[in-house]
């Protein structure tokens, strides 16, 4: 036996990339061929133009006052002498509200009337803790005590056969609740290392995919599911590393240092290429403003707007069959406290882009910001996040039972879908 | 070396009872820790000891500490450092994640470098952070020396220190503008729960019996108590009340601590984080009110809860039922190989490129962005890319793929038995044993065999004809069992 190649793969990265690219070239969108375990096996993607939802979290509890400036309401101004945002600052603006200046760059979308903005959107009840909210949020069914994202029960309620990516989460290996379930999902950061052990050889990979499946297959657990998602990952390996290899279309730039505009850059690539994706969860942090609002959250818009108008940009045709829509935990207090900051409220604003989408107007049922409609000093709810979830479900996803993704929330749906 | 374990050509793994204990109370049940164990005759007497971290001898893991020099810097030595260009937010950061990861490698104190780290996320500040990293290093010492004293004592030393103040920008909380950063998640985090029933009144009180802790932000870092900033006038929080009068108002904010610290709602939440941790992700009611109350009874003793957990017949039930996280399965690896750091190294050292592979895996230690810690339920790091990325990685580590330096690890030799020749299942029988604490599970025998092209029956005339690919293969595939993933 020879010494001095100890794991018999000399040079692993290189013969890694140059075998990857080779795959992607040689193979057609939506169909990989594999070698397994000597057997030739073709797997035949989920359909490869059907339609997409995008969720974006607004991790930290963004202010929907500062993004949808309710402009109108002498309340919002006194409550923020330092932090409001003036009538003559906003951005497309109607007799109540008007956009954030920061949010130029989605200028295009909102002229063709493939945005909209909701206000007073939220959860049934206040709960001003991020984590809790956000846990409600994704869990989206108070009355069950099993652990089971609604995203996951979406993905559950499509046509058509399982797949490990119907339902991605991009940016973070970690799952999130909305993803976790019995419905295969998937949680990465990276996508160009989705391989199996030593997949330059064959051989060995059929052996251990084998052996996995049998040691990993009987185990009816989290890590039993994880292990067989796992494998049925690694066969699309190439196909994903070679579409997350492109640079973005149409001259689509994304933010710089944005880790939400990398991970939509991976969301786009993956949903041109074909490979099934129904669902794709994109966290976008750093909305936590308790001190200096006012230039955070021009900073943090900015950003977003950037990213939001990169990654239409970068779909091209396939925009048509994408819906996305912003969500965050709570939206902030009216009044601003003593960092010039706001600290975390209940009622917030929801963005829509995309398909189906009716846009270039406001919509919810603006219950104003005097103090007798404020609860406890924030905006009030007036819409719960759910029933919008439900109304683009119902338009983009017609074959899901919303009865069973949002359990006894009555539908009550505010036109904002075509 | 005969007394070494790995010399046996059937290696006695530890009973079932106690490998479980080591395998929850350490991060990796390498041999020091069976032959610890076996010395002093049960994991129980082996725990006993590791409560008194102080009375065992630790000069390796300490040690450590002088190949990070930044981590002796005081807050007003990091800014002068970051304000020259010479070091980074992130270099502290850095350095504080990779000596933290070399100590849960080197240390005999290993019972309480886990207690460390399960506080350390209950009252969780991230490294690398812009308003805190001068202080960080400072605060996990905080942490550090009450990790097995009381709960009470460790919350009243943590909630007011320099570096949460700025994490929580509690700093900037002033009788004049008060900010419920911290005040919040006192309540809802670190002690009571959103389940307590605790009101917007409660937290607005409790966020102004935290007025007047300053911290000089981007300035220095220096921390102080400004009695001119600080709420007064009667407060009352839950079943708390106090007249708080007087202007410096630390007395008043400790009797609250104390309250909150010894709660029934906290003793419920602090008995179910235990029981996450080191029971399962949905532990059963009865061992969590078990742990509960024993928490109670003692006003909060961090040892008396541990072994109300202990004794539970559901703690002993629930044995490899808990999915390592990818910092645990790094390191866990890491030790059972004997991997040893020996010093920073550059991009390649070893505690760093830990770092990389826990993060590839889905978890950057100390850099979970949200006030809460990261979570103890197993479930969230079950992603099929986080299996590809440790059944990788578990090839990678015995072959040290990633070329890590300022490393050591045992000669390959000295892992093997001493009698020779062996068969190839003999062989796996030995690794298995090592490694896991268990005979080797046939299906890995027949894979490692496939691969290899060699069968069971194979032999091996002595160990130097063993080759490293062989040992990778075998060790990689054994760890890549599904006992080989669960704690």
């Amino acid at each position: 036996m020879n010494e001095t190649e100890p794991c018999g793969c000399p040079d692993y990265t290189m013969t890694r990339r140059s075998l990857l690219r080779a795959a992607g070239l040689a193979s057609a969108a939506g169909v990989v061929t594999s070698m397994t375990g000597g057997a030739l096996t073709s797997t035949v993607f989920g359909s490869t133009d059907a339609n997409v939802l995008v969720v974006l979290s607004l991790r930290g509890g963004a202010d929907g006052l500062s993004m949808v400036v309710p402009h109108a309401e002498p309340a919002y101004h006194a409550a923020r002498p330092s932090t409001a945002i003036k009538a003559t600052q906003v951005l497309h603006r109607d007799d109540t509200f008007g956009l954030h200046p920061a949010f130029a760059p989605l200028s295009p979308w909102w002229g063709r009337g493939e945005l909209a903005a909701v206000h007073a959107v939220g959860l049934p009840a206040p709960n001003r803790s991020h984590f809790e909210a956000m846990e409600i949020i994704e869990d989206a069914d108070p009355g069950s005590a099993a652990r089971i994202g609604w995203i996951n029960r979406m993905i559950a309620g499509l046509a058509g056969p399982t797949d490990v990516m119907r339902g991605l989460q991009l940016g973070n290996t970690t799952m999130p609740t909305a993803l976790l379930g019995p419905a295969p999902t998937l949680a990465t950061g990276r996508l160009d290392d989705l391989t199996m052990p030593m997949h330059e050889d064959r051989r060995i990979t059929g052996v251990l995919e084998d052996t996995w499946r049998r040691q990993y297959g009987g185990r009816n657990d989290l890590l039993g599911r994880a292990a067989g998602d796992a494998l049925a990952l690694a066969k699309r390996s190439a196909t994903i590393s070679s579409a997350v290899e492109r640079e973005p279309a149409n001259g689509a730039t994304y933010a710089r240092y944005s880790e939400a505009g990398a991970a939509l850059a991976h969301g786009a690539a993956l949903i041109k290429a074909g490979v099934g994706v129904r669902a794709l969860a994109v966290d976008a942090g750093g909305w936590d403003h308790h001190a200096g609002l006012r230039w955070n959250v021009e900073d943090t818009i900015g950003k977003l707007a950037t990213d939001l108008a990169a990654f239409f940009t970068d779909l091209g045709p396939h925009a048509s069959r994408v819906t996305l829509i912003t969500l965050s935990e709570f939206g902030r207090r009216l009044q601003e406290n003593g960092s010039a900051g706001v600290d975390h409220g209940y009622g917030n604003c929801v963005l829509l882009m995309g398909a189906g989408v009716r846009g270039g107007r406001y919509y919810g049922r603006w219950p104003g910001l005097g103090e007798a409609q404020q609860v406890d000093g924030d905006l009030a709810v007036t819409t719960d996040y759910r029933s919008l979830l439900g109304e683009v479900l119902a338009a983009r996803f017609p074959e899901v039972d919303l009865s069973q993704v949002f359990p006894g929330v009555a539908r009550d749906p505010l036109g904002v879908m075509r | 070396m005969s007394g070494r374990l790995s010399a046996a050509v059937k290696p006695k793994p530890l009973t079932a009872r106690n490998h479980h204990d080591v395998s929850r109370f350490t991060f990796g049940v390498n041999p020091a820790v069976i032959k610890d164990v076996r010395t002093r005759g049960s994991s129980n007497v082996w725990f006993d000891a590791q409560l008194r971290p102080t009375t065992i001898k630790d000069s390796a893991a300490d040690a450590a500490a002088s190949w990070f020099p930044r981590l002796a810097h005081g807050p007003g030595q990091a800014w002068s450092e970051v304000k020259a260009g010479r070091a980074s937010a992130w270099d502290y950061g850095m350095d504080f994640t990779s000596w933290t990861l070399a100590r849960r490698i080197l240390s005999n104190r290993q019972a309480h470098e886990v207690m460390s780290d399960f506080w350390s996320n209950l009252l969780y500040i991230p490294a690398c952070e812009d308003r805190s990293f001068p202080w960080r290093h400072s605060y996990d010492q905080v942490i550090r020396k009450n990790a097995l004293s009381s709960y009470g004592a460790l919350l009243r030393a943590a909630v007011v220190h320099p570096a949460m103040s700025g994490w929580l920008t509690n700093h900037e909380n002033t009788k004049r503008g008060v900010n419920e950063n911290l005040g919040r998640e006192l309540l809802e985090l670190f002690t009571v729960g959103r389940g307590s029933g605790y009101t917007e009144a409660d937290v607005l009180n409790a966020s102004r019996l935290l007025t007047g802790f300053r911290v000089r932000i981007f300035d220095g870092y220096d921390a102080s108590y400004s009695p001119n900033d600080h709420w007064t006038g009667p407060v009352t929080v839950l079943g708390f009340r106090h007249a708080n009068s007087d202007p410096d108002g630390r007395p008043a904010l400790a009797a609250l601590l104390t309250y909150l610290s010894t709660h029934p709602a906290t003793a419920e939440r602090i008995a179910r984080r235990l029981c996450r941790r080191f029971v399962r992700d949905e532990p059963p009611g009865a061992i969590v009110k078990a742990v509960a109350t024993a928490y109670s009874r003692s006003g909060g003793d961090v040892k008396a809860s541990l072994k109300a957990l202990r004794a539970h017949p559901e703690y002993y039930a629930s044995r490899r039922s808990k999915l390592r996280t990818p910092v645990e399965d790094a390191i866990n690896v890491a030790r059972l190989l004997g991997m040893r750091p020996t010093g920073r190294g550059n991009d390649h050292g070893f505690v760093r490129q830990l770092v990389w592979m826990s993060e590839s895996m889905g978890q950057q230690p100390f850099r979970w962005p949200r006030p809460d810690g990261f979570p103890e339920t197993s479930e969230v790091y079950a992603s099929p890319a986080r299996m590809l990325r440790s059944w990788e990685l578990h090839y990678a580590l015995p072959g040290n793929w990633w070329k890590s330096t300022a490393m050591t690890r045992p000669k390959q030799a000295s892992t093997l038995p001493t009698q020779w020749p062996r068969r190839l299942d003999e062989i796996v029988e030995h690794q298995s044993r090592m490694l896991l604490g268990r005979s080797a599970d046939p299906e890995a025998l027949r894979a490692i065999s496939r691969v290899l092209q060699r069968p069971a029956s194979a032999r091996w005339r002595r160990a130097s004809e063993v080759d490293p690919w062989h040992l990778i293969v075998i060790r990689g595939t054994l760890l890549n069992t599904p006992h080989g993933m669960l704690r």
